[in-house]
Order: C-alpha cells, then structure tokens, then sequence
C-alpha cells in the first residue's frame, strides 16, 4: 500500500500541495496547513486510517475503506453533509464543505496515474508517495521527524 | 483531452516548465517530469495557470467607463485622443506582464510618436535588481547545486520556492556545508539557516555591508562595522560568525529577494547583497518575479506630471490589473483620456478606455530566467475578443523595436555613500510597523485571501488578542479588519500581511526612495484596534486557510 509521507526538513511551507489540490477539485482542498511549530506550516491530509473513524461514524457508510488499496474514500454521490465524519476525524483533516455541503476527503488521487497531484507538484520534493514498507526503510532522521511531527504517518 | 501544451511559467523568473491539457471545457495542469529545471514540480502561482485561463473575470471585450464597446470604437477614440494633444502630453507606462521584446516595442513607439514620457510601472522593490554593481558575476544552476556556503537575503523560498529544491540539497548534501539567512523576520527558510541575522525591518543593507566589511575590509573601505551593526540591530559578534561561514575560499552563492513593504531603500538592498557576493567572491542571483527595465523616464516623474495636470492621455500597459495601489487612481483620475490593457475585467471599473489582452500564457515570448535565456510559447490558444500586444501597439501608430534598455552600473563608493545617506531610518505613521510578506500562494487571492496578521506572542497579549480574534489596521491610506495569527518570528512591534492581494497593497502608501527617486513601497506606520467581531470557533492559534 502506497502512502503520502513528508519530510519535514524539506517542507518550505509553499502551500502548493493545497494549490494543486485546490486546483484538482475545483476550488475545495483536501490537504489543510496547520502550524506545527513556531515557524513551521507543514502540509495536514488523510491518514487513511487504519480503522477509519470517520467511516464507523457515517450514519449512511459513505466512507468506505478499501482492503486491496487501503485508501479510504467516500461517494460524493450519498454523502449527505452531516459533517458528521469532520467531527470524529482525529486528526482534524477532514473539512465540511460550505459551498456544495458535503466534506471533502484525500482519495489519494486513486483515478490518478501519475499518483497523487500534490505529491508530484511538491517544489522541493517534502512529499512523498512511496508503498508503506519504505517508510520503516527511511534513514532513521527522517522516519523520526515524520513521526514527531505527525504523531504519525501523514 | 488534447495534447499537453509546454511552456515556460511566467510567474517568477525560475524558468520552470509547466503545461496544461484542454478536455473541451476547462484547462488542466499537467506536469513535465523531465523538466531540466523543475522535474514537474511547481509552487502555488505556477499551479494558477488553468485557473487564469479559465477565469470568469477574464476580458474579452473592449470597455470604455466601465461598459462594454468594440475593437472599432475603441480604435477611433485613441485615434481622436492622440490627435487632440501635443507629443509632450502623452504619458505611457508598461509593468509586469510585458516581456522585454514588448518594452523595447513600446520604446519605439514612443520615439515614433515623440514622447519622453516612457516610465516602468513595476513599483515592486524587486525592480531595484536592475541596479548592478561592477564586477558581481550572475549565478548559474551549476553554482547552486555545488554552493558549500549560501546566504540568502528576505524570503527566497517564498518568491521562488522551486527553486528552494536545489538550495536545500546543497545544504544537506555535506554536514560542513552552510546556509546564512538575513532577513527582519524569521520565516520558514529561516529554519533552515546555520546562521540566522534578524535585523531590524529595511535594515538588511546595514548588516549586508558589515558582513562585507568582516570579510574583506579592503573591498568596503572606510566602514564602520560597529555602527552599521547598530543600526540593524544585531551584534559584531552574530555578524562575524556569518561572515566566517561566507569567506572567498568556499564555493556558493548570493541570493537576495525583495518583497513589497519590507525594504525601504531598494536599490541600496540590491546593491549591499552584490556588495557582499563581491567581498566573498561568490556570484550573485536577485530572486524576483519580472525583470522590466527602467524606462527613460522615472515612475516618480511620471507620476508627478500626472498629478500636475501635464499629461493628457495615458497608456498604461500591465499584467492582471491596470492599477495595484488605489493612490494611483486619483493620479489617473487627472489624466483626460486613459488607455489601459488587462487581461481581467478591472474591479473597481475605471474611467476611460481598457483594452483586452492576450495573456502571458497565450502568447510567445522570449526572456531570461535566473539561470538564462528562455523562450515561451502559448500555452492555449487566445480568448476569443483579446488582441495580442503587437496588434495592441498598432492603434496608436508603427512600433519598431528600439535598442535594449541597459542595468543601471553603480559602483561600490556608491554604495557606501548611498549607506551613509540612508542612516537616519524613521518611520512615520501609527505605533506599529506593518511589514509586508511575500507568498507565492497568495497570487491575486486565488488560493488564499490574505486576510490573516500576524503578530508575535507578547504583542498578542499586549493587545489583548489570540488566533480567535479580529484586528482592524488602519495605514494613511486604506484600512482592513484581518483575523490574528499569532506565530514566534515577528519582531515586537510588527504586524506581517501579505501583499498579493490588492486591498493589502492599498494599506502601503507609495513612497520616493531618496536614494534614488525610484517609486517605492517600504513598510508603514499604522494603528491598530481589535474589533468587536465575534471571535472564530477553534482552537488557538488555528491557522487553516482552506
């Protein structure tokens, strides 16, 4: 399973993952900025869970995790804005959308050949898209900062 | 899906490519992986490309007071209007957004038609690179990737933040390897830095010359590093560590960005950093946006015979908007006629006659980038009803292209006095200082609209605010309620906005720089008042945008 992780010595604060985010879905991103420390404004998306609680608190199981992939997606299409996986979200990422009413959620750019935009738009390469396995892989520094940064994989 | 289109982005100078695919409806980025100078990567202004070419406020009809009119029409009038006044009385002026194939057009045109009154409109601080010092070599790409020591000078990273990539390898490629950063404010690039100098806001040219100075006291003669030292506010001793990191047997470079209400003599700036490369022996690059010569006349000249009544028409030829600083518009107001170009749809309207034009993005161009020449070509085709520039040129007559407009050459006695006359820094205005921050998200509130202020934790406390509340900023000339944010890296007695978005520029008045008479944006005094606007829910400190 492939998964977004930054390194956080590498990250500018440029926000352009929110850019081409914003820019994929039409004006509403799914990656959030949240300042980590003084002087750091470090990228905030989904976590695709494990055990997904915004998924266990969709009163409808719009959110689905998906077993193969481990991406965690909900259908726009039955969603029905009761904000209500934004509120059991531990981490915060998930956003109620105030224009069409319905939370906006990382699919990790599942439909994406080329991997998630952000990832690939990234101007100094902080974020990375690599299988799960890796991330234990990464020199011990850079492994640490993520989990120190992020409690644990962005 | 058609092809993907490939181009140069023309929103800073780094000479990324960038490309966008059309699906019948709408414009989509896509990204050259194998891109020399970018490996596909953007920032936010880059990744605004699709959203300038599909934007609903985009012009494609000539207006004239506001309402629509024809291409006919509109060539009538500027026929008429340039008939009606003497050559003298015709002010034309060019800023971001004409590449220098189009200046040196414009140049022609006005020799053509017999007016002196050619002025560059691009009142960024950054413009003030076009001021070289003798003997500062440009950086190359190669340059940064083996830099062993770099000093970076304001926020490069936000003005170029692609570029970033290459700098932050180079500082961790090798545990000796060293990056200084001078800056008023301790921004994210500050993190970075094994040496960080926070100086005084626009002081950046005092310590930038006593580094010179500790390096090499024979290039900067009779210097007084002490005093200099003073008046950034920071110690011989920070300054001397910095400049030991920076000596001429380590291989790097120079860099240096200047951002709008954060310099106040920008010239000086720009040549206190080559002053600095040249005492180190390390070349030199000025991170910026556009790089517009100056025109034969100066923008301050300009400016003044428009107050005066002296100029009659006016061709204002510029980037997204005809006008970024409100104070423009009484000046313009005194003007009979006015002809603007602009790719949006001017808001508030202005009186007189704009023209649309083609974009950056769907024009071919040719232009330097930091690291050389480059050449653009369209990335989609024309809105239907623009014009390109050439076809603009000939309603007011033939344009041949002039000779290439030269940088302005200084000298290092120059500088020095230029230094010694800039000494007496005061700001006037309200209590506090009001600092301008580049964001390359920030690109005409696209993504982000700039309504954040950012205070340090102490200053928070001292006006009774957290991240919950809503401070009014009052400046003499424009006003705006911004929601606080309260981070650790501005200086006490700061507030930091960004200047993308016009209703912050307003808040800084245009200023002469005495150094030289260039137009110029420095910081500004201003009050401040926290309103009775219910606080946000959250936490402290919540600083999402999205």
């Amino acid at each position: 399973m492939k998964r977004i992780v930054l390194r956080p010595d590498y990250c500018i604060g440029c926000r352009s993952c929110e850019a081409a985010c914003r820019s994929r879905f039409k004006g509403e991103a799914r990656i959030r900025h949240g300042e980590v420390t003084a002087d750091a404004l470090l990228p905030q998306g989904c976590r695709h869970c494990d055990e997904p609680l915004c998924a266990a608190a969709c009163p409808f199981q719009v959110i689905v995790k998906n077993p193969d992939t481990g991406v965690v997606r909900k259908s726009d299409f039955h969603c029905v804005g009761c904000r209500s996986c934004a509120l059991a979200c531990p981490f915060g990422v998930i956003q109620p959308g105030l224009v069409r009413h319905m939370s906006q959620k990382c699919t990790l750019c599942s439909d994406r050949p080329e991997g998630p935009r952000c990832v690939q738009t990234c101007p100094t390469g902080a974020l990375q898209f690599i299988e799960e396995e890796q991330m234990t892989e990464k020199k011990a520094g850079v492994a640490f900062a993520v989990r120190s940064v992020h409690g644990r994989r962005l | 899906m058609t092809e993907p289109t490939r181009t140069t982005c023309p929103f800073c100078l780094n000479g990324c490519t960038s490309g966008v695919e059309f699906n019948g409806v709408e414009h989509k980025m896509h990204y050259f992986t194998d891109a020399e100078v970018n490996l596909g990567r953007l920032c936010p202004r880059g990744n605004s490309a699709n959203i300038v070419l599909d934007h609903r406020e985009r012009l494609c009809r000539p207006l004239l007071d506001g309402r629509d009119t024809t291409w006919s029409e509109a060539e009538a009038l500027i026929k008429l209007w340039l008939s009606e006044v003497k050559p003298e009385e015709l002010g034309i002026v060019y800023s971001r957004g004409r590449a220098a194939d189009e200046v040196r057009r414009l140049h022609g045109l006005a020799q053509e038609l017999g007016t002196p009154n050619l002025a560059c409109g691009h009142i960024e601080p950054e413009n003030a690179f076009n001021h070289r010092l003798e003997g500062v070599s440009d950086a190359a790409l190669a340059d940064i990737e083996s830099s062993k020591a770099m000093l970076l000078v304001g926020d490069v990273f936000s003005t170029s933040p692609v570029a970033s990539w290459r700098m932050l390898d180079a500082r961790y490629r090798d545990r000796k390897n060293r990056l200084v950063v001078v800056d008023s404010i301790r921004t994210r690039q500050a993190g970075f830095a094994h040496a960080f100098i926070q100086v005084k806001p626009g002081t950046e040219p005092f310590a930038l010359m006593a580094m010179a100075a500790l390096i090499d006291a024979r290039a900067v003669p009779g210097v007084d590093v002490d005093r200099l030292a003073g008046l950034a506010g920071v110690t011989r001793q920070q300054l001397g560590a910095a400049a030991a990191m920076l000596g001429p047997s380590v291989p790097g470079f120079v860099g240096s960005a200047m951002h709008t209400g954060r310099v106040h003599h920008p010239a000086l700036h720009s040549l206190a950093s080559q002053l600095l490369a040249k005492a180190g022996a390390k070349p030199f690059v000025g991170f910026r946006e556009t790089e517009l010569p100056f025109g034969p006349m100066r923008f301050s000249d300009l400016r003044r015979a428009m107050a005066e009544g002296r100029i009659k028409v006016l061709f204002w030829t510029g980037g997204l908007f005809p006008f970024s600083y409100g104070e423009l518009l009484p000046e313009t107001a005194k003007v009979e006629h006015l002809i603007a170009t602009s790719i949006f749809k001017p808001d508030p309207p202005v009186a007189g006659l704009v023209l649309p034009m083609t974009a950056e993005l769907e024009r071919a161009s040719v232009g330097r980038s930091y690291w050389g020449s480059i050449e653009r070509s369209p990335l989609a085709a024309p809105l239907s009803g623009t014009r390109p520039f050439d076809r603009v040129l000939e309603l007011f007559g033939k344009a041949e292209e002039a000779a290439d407009f030269t940088a302005k050459a200084a000298s290092i006695a120059d500088a020095v006095k230029m230094a010694a006359r800039a000494a007496d820094l005061t700001y006037a205005g309200g209590d506090w200082l009001l600092v301008g921050e580049k964001k390359a998200i920030g690109l005409r509130g696209f993504h982000d609209p700039e309504d954040e202020v950012s205070v340090n934790r102490a200053d928070a406390a001292r006006l009774g605010v957290s991240g919950r509340n809503y401070l009014q900023v009052r400046s003499p000339t424009a006003e705006r309620e911004f929601r606080v944010r309260v981070i650790d890296g501005v200086p006490s007695g700061v507030l930091l906005v960004g200047t993308n978005v016009h209703s912050n520029r307003c808040l800084f008045p245009l200023a002469e720089d005495e150094l030289t008479g260039d137009v110029t944006v420095p910081p500004v005094g201003v009050t401040v008042e926290k309103t009775e606007r219910v606080p946000v829910a959250g936490g402290e400190n919540l600083s999402v945008w999205a």
